[in-house]
């Protein structure tokens, strides 16, 4: 594509988002990123060798005085280095510290993110905590607990899952009983002592931290005639776990909404409309509206973010549609150009229709859409 | 050690004014002189007194550049040219040359007429100190001096930027001004080549920020007049003549062809003919796509943009107009302003940054009551966007520009240190480079390593490279004598006889004697064979020999044993060497003091 036309394209669409969006920000990283995660409702963090703590643009706040606020940059308030690629990053809650993994084995990494008094501007590490020794070869996921303990829920496979002290790297908890080693997706606290781990074959454990007794399994709902089909998980959370659902996405397409306490059966279901362009899907992400009821966000098959409101969707196995698709980060593609994946989206905690999406050319958005 | 000085001038941490001294081979320059528009004192001007306490600064400067027609860094020119005194030349570029001046006296008038103020530079001034101004051309190295040259190159930002590259000797230095790594709708991208600077020094202002994409800045805005186009508002948009102005035009008529829109969209009298004038002068400095449409059209001949006469501005409903000047300070903009602030449905849209005193600079701070001429108020009931359309370099754009340019050193001004380490740390580990960030007022001095360009005599290289045996490796630095003859410019290195034959002088020889004793119980002859031995097994790679004269010879030193008249096993051990041979020599003697290992036959 020409040089015009490409900008010609990009001009189209972003004429198109003032219906579409009520706020948009893009910007371009220098390399791409796997994990965006919050520090504050203010900030959050970006990494692939290095680690940024950013501070929102002030224009996304700025209520009243909005039209006087020219601030549309993102602030690096700090930055450190890391000594190999970041996949997984976690800030513990209450804390200025951050646990992160490089994806290549399961041990982790703590850093130190600084206070505001502004001595120093560097992310600093101040430690480690060591992973199984068992398995190698793959991350690990990791999960901070939401009361402000300092420790952390990791393991890349289901039967290595531990919580240990970010400080002393003291092992506080170790997952009992499932004897097969299922790589995990995901691992998510639904309450201060309940967790999920959610393994790519579907399986989901959910146990208590307080307690040594075996977890218990929930299996696919619908065991898939394919073995290749890859399951992720994401909980609601904020409420409490009598009202905690759990959705579950297969790389076919299949999505499950399940009550916690019960999930042996699907509260709704639906086919959805997913192509897989990425060569991997490594970055698979399917997250909860934590301000807007019943939306899931999903991310990871292509370069778009969907987002699906699940009360749409009966018990029946349906086509459904988005409620909105975020198509930015791959807009307008040059014919030689590789295509581009999206590798990590959050919500904005308060904000209901904000999001934060990063792709794999580097560029990161922020947007917030309009309800049509 | 030859190195190069670079001084922020200024006070404090404060930023909003650029003005740097750069002290290079024996040449003093002064990069930009930019007015702190924060300040309505003294302190917005930078502080000579760095330089000179009291009087003219002629002396002390070999020229001063200036990057761009920017207040923040050319607006004290006139104060330093013509109040505080300089006669050298001022190096900018062509529409640099032709904006400054309009935009200085603009500012004049606003800080003078409206504000009152009387230490403050006249519009002579501005004319007598733009006389002392030296064009530059893109990529065309000027000679200030015999010793000092400049070259400037395309920067972005606004029209006529340049970044600048300044050499002396073998050292340089490129500063750049304000620049932009990514071009926009009317200019391109900064660019330079891999000139290896000794420092690159650049702003680092933005440096720790992500900068939001220009076409979700252009979003913002379209999406402001739009909304208020619907609601049968009106915009208005009060802009310098050039620049901005013509970047926000193109936008518009791009967006009203697509969207189809009808109202009409208007541009202030004047500022087409002002507009059309300049870009034709300076079509070079635009970006290649305005340089393509301009030879099939006039660029200012819109389809959605008329000229405005001002009855209109009493036209119902909703239209966008473009008028000047773009701080609200005084003409057609304020009085398109007074008609329309009453009305909530309108906007005005300020592109750019105001100066204290102007109505634009109030209305920014959210002052929603003004008073006008005749002690009347007025009551700003139209919406107020501020929208800042200025390209900077965020750090990402900084590692751009290092990798282009491929700089000794880096260096970094107007940032709080704190605030940078991480910046620098992310420098000095992808580049291996210094980074220096000198606060205002303080000097930071970095160390060059400048060639030294020696011819040597065809003689001397044949003899160095006849001596040690096998190829040299251009890896290992072997040293060498000979003699540097500097004569006139040259610089010639050849060996002590020709320098000696030259000079017409005797060669002295220098020759070291050292007596070592030993404790040896063996006749002098077995002594020196067993030194003999133990020298060969250790000195191995040197022309170790034992003559049938009684001596052993290493290299050119000559070792002798002979015994003590009181105590045959007591040896001692004569050597003597040359001055060439001075390491080996001493070497010897404290091997050989250490004494014999048992175990030699």
């Amino acid at each position: 594509m020409e040089e015009t036309e490409f900008a010609d394209v990009l001009d189209e669409w972003f004429i198109e988002t003032l219906k579409t969006y009520k706020d948009l920000y893009v910007y371009q990283l220098e390399n791409p990123t796997q994990v965006i995660e919050w520090t504050s409702e203010k900030r959050n963090s970006l990494s692939k060798s290095e680690i940024l703590e950013l501070h929102l643009p002030q224009r996304l706040f700025a209520q009243e005085i909005k039209g006087l606020c020219t601030e549309r940059d993102f602030k690096v308030v700090r930055g450190g280095f890391t000594d190999g690629p970041v996949c997984c990053l976690v800030h513990v809650p209450g804390t200025r510290c951050a646990v992160t993994n490089d994806g290549l084995t399961s041990d982790l990494q703590v850093w130190d993110l600084g206070s505001d008094d502004r001595v120093t501007d560097v992310i600093r590490r101040t430690g480690g905590i060591r992973g199984s020794r068992n398995v190698a070869g793959s991350g690990s996921r990791i999960a901070a607990q939401p009361s402000s303990q300092p420790q952390v829920l990791h393991g890349a496979w289901s039967s290595d899952v531990q919580l240990s002290n970010v400080t002393s790297g003291q092992t506080l908890y170790k997952l009992a009983g499932p004897t097969s080693a299922d790589p995990l997706t995901s691992l998510q606290f639904v309450s201060n002592c309940v967790f999920l781990a959610s393994c790519c074959n579907g399986n989901i454990y959910i146990a208590d931290t307080r307690t040594s007794a075996a977890p218990q399994l929930s299996p696919p709902l619908q065991s898939s005639p394919c073995d290749s089909v890859l399951w992720w998980a994401d909980a609601s959370s904020g409420l409490e776990p009598c009202c905690c659902r759990v959705i579950r996405l297969s790389s076919s397409g299949h999505a499950t909404v399940s009550d916690l306490r019960n999930q042996k059966e699907a509260v709704s279901q639906a086919q959805l409309n997913i192509k897989t362009r990425c060569c991997c899907l490594n970055h698979v992400r399917v997250s909860w509206a934590p301000a807007l009821d019943n939306c899931v966000a999903v991310s990871g098959f292509d370069g778009a973010v969907q987002i699906y409101n699940t009360s749409c969707w009966g018990t029946a196995l349906l086509e459904a549609q988005p409620l909105f698709q975020h198509c930015g980060h791959a807009i307008a593609l040059r014919s030689n150009d590789v295509p581009v994946c999206i590798t990590s989206h959050v919500w904005h905690p308060e904000r209901p229709r904000t999001l934060l999406s990063a792709a794999s050319d580097g560029s990161v958005h922020v947007w917030d859409w309009v309800d049509s | 050690m030859p190195e190069i000085k670079v001084t922020p001038l200024g006070a404090g941490q404060d930023v909003g004014r650029s003005c740097i001294l750069v002290s290079i081979g024996g040449k003093n320059i002064m990069l930009d002189c930019g007015m702190h528009m924060g300040y309505n004192d003294d302190r917005r001007f930078p502080d000579f007194s760095y330089i000179i306490q009291n009087g003219r600064l002629t002396d002390f400067l070999d020229c001063v550049i200036i990057s761009h027609f920017h207040l923040d860094h050319c607006g004290a020119l006139p104060y330093m040219s013509e109040m505080v005194g300089y006669d050298g030349p001022i190096y900018m570029t062509h529409p640099t040359k032709a904006i400054c001046p309009i935009l200085l006296e603009d500012f004049r008038k606003i800080t003078v007429d409206k504000k009152g103020e009387t230490n403050f530079f006249t519009s002579q001034m501005i004319k007598d100190c733009m006389k002392k101004v030296v064009p530059l051309n893109l990529h065309q190295t000027v000679q200030v001096d015999d010793e000092l040259e400049i070259k400037a190159y395309y920067a972005g930002h606004v029209l006529g930027a340049a970044m600048v590259h300044i050499k002396v000797g073998s050292e340089s230095v490129v500063y750049t001004g304000d620049y932009n790594m990514t071009p926009d709708r009317h200019l391109g991208a900064a660019w330079i080549d891999k000139c290896r600077p000794d420092i690159l020094i650049s702003e680092s202002t933005y440096a720790t920020t992500i900068r939001d994409s220009k076409r979700c800045r252009e979003r913002d805005f379209l999406k402001k007049v739009h909304e208020t186009i619907e609601r049968g508002g009106k915009v208005l948009i009060p802009v310098f003549a050039l620049g901005r102005a013509q970047e926000l035009c193109i936008l518009l008529e791009t967006f009203w062809e697509r969207m189809n829109l009808k109202a009409p969209i208007y541009f202030s009298t004047g500022l087409t003919e002002k507009a059309n004038h300049y870009y034709k002068l300076f079509i070079t400095w635009t970006n290649q796509k305005i340089r393509k449409t301009f030879v099939q059209r006039n660029m200012f001949e819109f389809k959605h943009i008329k000229a405005f006469d001002r009855s209109y501005a009493d036209n119902p409903g909703p239209m966008v107009v473009f008028a000047t000047p773009g701080m609200l300070h005084a003409g057609q903009s304020l009085q398109i302003f007074k008609k329309w602030a009453g009305n909530e449905k309108n906007m005005v849209i300020m592109p750019g940054y105001c100066v204290q005193g102007t109505i634009g600079h109030k209305i920014l701070n959210g002052q929603r009551k003004l008073e006008v001429e005749g002690r009347a108020t007025l009551d700003v009931k139209l919406q107020v966007e501020y929208m800042s359309f200025s390209a900077h370099a965020d750090a990402k754009g900084i590692m751009q520009l290092i990798r282009m340019a491929e700089p000794r050193n880096m260096l970094l001004v107007h940032g709080e240190a704190v605030k940078m380490e991480f910046l620098k740390g992310k420098i000095e580990q992808e580049f291996s480079i210094d980074c220096y960030m000198p606060a205002n007022g303080e000097t930071a001095t970095v160390t060059t390593n400048p060639s030294v360009p020696v011819d040597i005599s065809l003689n001397l290289l044949k003899r160095e490279m006849a001596l040690g045996g096998s190829l040299p490796d251009p890896k290992k630095p072997r040293s060498m004598h000979g003699t540097l003859i500097m004569k006139d410019n040259s610089l010639k290195l050849v060996s002590s006889e020709q320098a000696l034959k030259e000079l017409g002088l005797n060669e002295h020889q220098l020759r070291f004697t050292c007596r070592v004793q030993l404790q040896d119980p063996h006749s002098d002859s077995d002594t020196l064979h067993r030194i003999y031995t133990h020298l060969k097994s250790v000195l191995k790679g040197y022309t170790t020999q034992h003559l049938p004269d009684g001596t052993v010879i290493v290299e050119s030193i000559v070792i002798k044993v002979s015994s003590t008249p009181e105590d045959a096993n007591t040896k001692v051990i004569l050597l003597s060497w040359s001055y060439q041979d001075e390491d080996l020599g001493s070497f010897l003697s404290a091997l050989l003091k250490k004494g014999l290992p048992s175990g030699l036959c």
